[in-house]
């Protein structure tokens, strides 16, 4: 009979597959972390996965606290927080934010950037990744930029349809500068005037068009 | 002279007289012969298996339905690894309908996001002639040192590996002999807030 031949053939990868999803579902996923701290973090994990956030993060960032020996109470704080973030950034790039976005936005909001700017960002950056201009403007402030200042720039830079290598290129020259001794928003405001005539927008600008949404090319 | 075809009618004759008496085949000796042959090969399955399997047709819709219920309980319980580009949003994307056949429709910015943050190659280096190992730890990698040991040059006694990285700003530090947090010599700093370590900073592009 031919069921009987197909079953006879499916009978293990079905057994193997059903014991595999009772395990992930009973939630023994292995990610390497101690058990305590697993079990400090399960709920908050439960959580994020009901929401639909993407779980990886949190893991990550539980694991980056086991390697520099942290308490578990700590660890357990700084992943709620890190969830409190996630939320705020998924709602703020919605829809549809990408994991590295969700990364990059957690990153920024921890260092004062609001989510209106998140939203605009999304707004002026069209369908592309915003977890390169998200990552930089982290970044520059990190250097010693005020985060209104280096929110409005990252914003108008995007409108005018900056993409990742004009970010990426931002970034390096202000390093230099600061390394060279310049103060961080004065290094910002030379650099600036280095890309932004070369940006489609302002091109677009300068030609006296005016194009209402302007949108990152690909 | 002796007589080749004498000698051959004799023997001809003596093998038909004899095979005159073999007794009759029975009417039924075919499926006799089939039966035991079939009971053998049923012998030969007891001695794998145990007893040999069989399965009503209600049993095997019932392995399909576990089978589709595993299937549905690994896609919703087992996170996706952190280093694939699979764009978030699509499983909460808008559903078309067409053929009586439910197709999620894939956002446009999810495919053109997913392509901008594929992953590109990144190498991480640190000098450090007397150490015995070397790993990096960051977010990249979900801090997790295994996965990541550097090889060592023995004649330069330089530590380096190839990394996958996404494109942005991401946070990490070098563990030497498995212990030791040791930062890179040749990348900005940055503070933590979170666990107030310093970590090094590394901005990735797109290719």
């Amino acid at each position: 009979m031919r069921v009987d031949r197909l079953v006879r053939c499916m009978r293990w990868p079905l057994a193997v597959s059903v014991c595999i999803a009772a395990r992930a579902a009973s939630g023994q996923v292995p990610q390497g972390l101690d058990s305590a701290t697993a079990a400090a973090i399960a709920p908050i994990v439960e959580q994020a996965r009901n929401e639909k956030l993407p779980i990886a993060p949190l893991y990550a960032k539980a694991r980056e606290g086991e390697v520099q020996h942290v308490p578990v109470s700590k660890i357990a704080a700084v992943v709620r927080t890190l969830a409190d973030r996630m939320r705020t950034a998924n709602e703020a790039l919605a829809p549809g934010a990408s994991e590295q976005e969700l990364h990059a936005a957690a990153d920024a909001i921890k260092s004062g950037v609001g989510p209106e700017t998140l939203r605009a960002m999304r707004e002026a950056g069209g369908d592309g990744s915003l977890a390169v201009p998200i990552g930089v403007l982290t970044q520059l402030i990190a250097r010693g930029v005020p985060v209104e200042r280096a929110s409005m720039e990252v914003v108008t830079l995007l409108r005018k349809g900056a993409v990742a290598k004009n970010f990426i290129a931002l970034e390096e020259t202000v390093r230099q500068d600061v390394l060279a001794g310049r103060r961080p928003d004065e290094s910002l405001d030379l650099r600036l005037k280095g890309i932004i005539p070369n940006l489609p927008q302002s091109a677009t600008d300068a030609a006296g068009l005016n194009a209402s949404s302007p949108r990152r090319p690909r | 002279m002796h007589d080749i075809n004498e000698e051959g009618d004799e023997m001809i004759s003596r093998i038909v007289a004899e095979l005159k008496t073999l007794p009759p085949v029975p009417a039924d000796a075919t499926a006799r012969v089939l039966a035991r042959v079939d009971a053998a090969r049923r012998s030969e399955g007891t001695s794998r298996f145990g007893r040999r399997f069989s399965i009503s047709l209600p049993a095997a819709i019932g392995y399909a339905v576990a089978a589709t219920l595993a299937g549905f309980l690994i896609r919703g319980a087992v996170p996706r690894h952190p280093s694939e580009p699979t764009p978030r949003g699509i499983a909460s994307a808008p559903v078309g309908e067409t053929l009586g056949i439910r197709t999620p429709i894939v956002p446009a910015a999810a495919n053109t996001r997913a392509l901008e943050e594929a992953p590109v190659k990144v190498q991480f280096v640190l000098e450090a002639p007397r150490a015995k190992s070397v790993t990096v730890v960051g977010d990249f990698n979900a801090w997790d040192g295994s996965r990541t040991p550097l090889d060592r040059d023995s004649t330069t006694g330089v530590w380096s590996a190839l990394v996958d990285v996404h494109p942005g700003r991401h946070v990490y530090a070098f563990l030497v002999d498995g212990k030791t947090w040791t930062l890179d010599p040749n990348a900005p700093r940055t503070k933590d807030l979170d666990y107030g370590t310093t970590q090094s900073v590394l901005m990735v592009g797109m290719r």
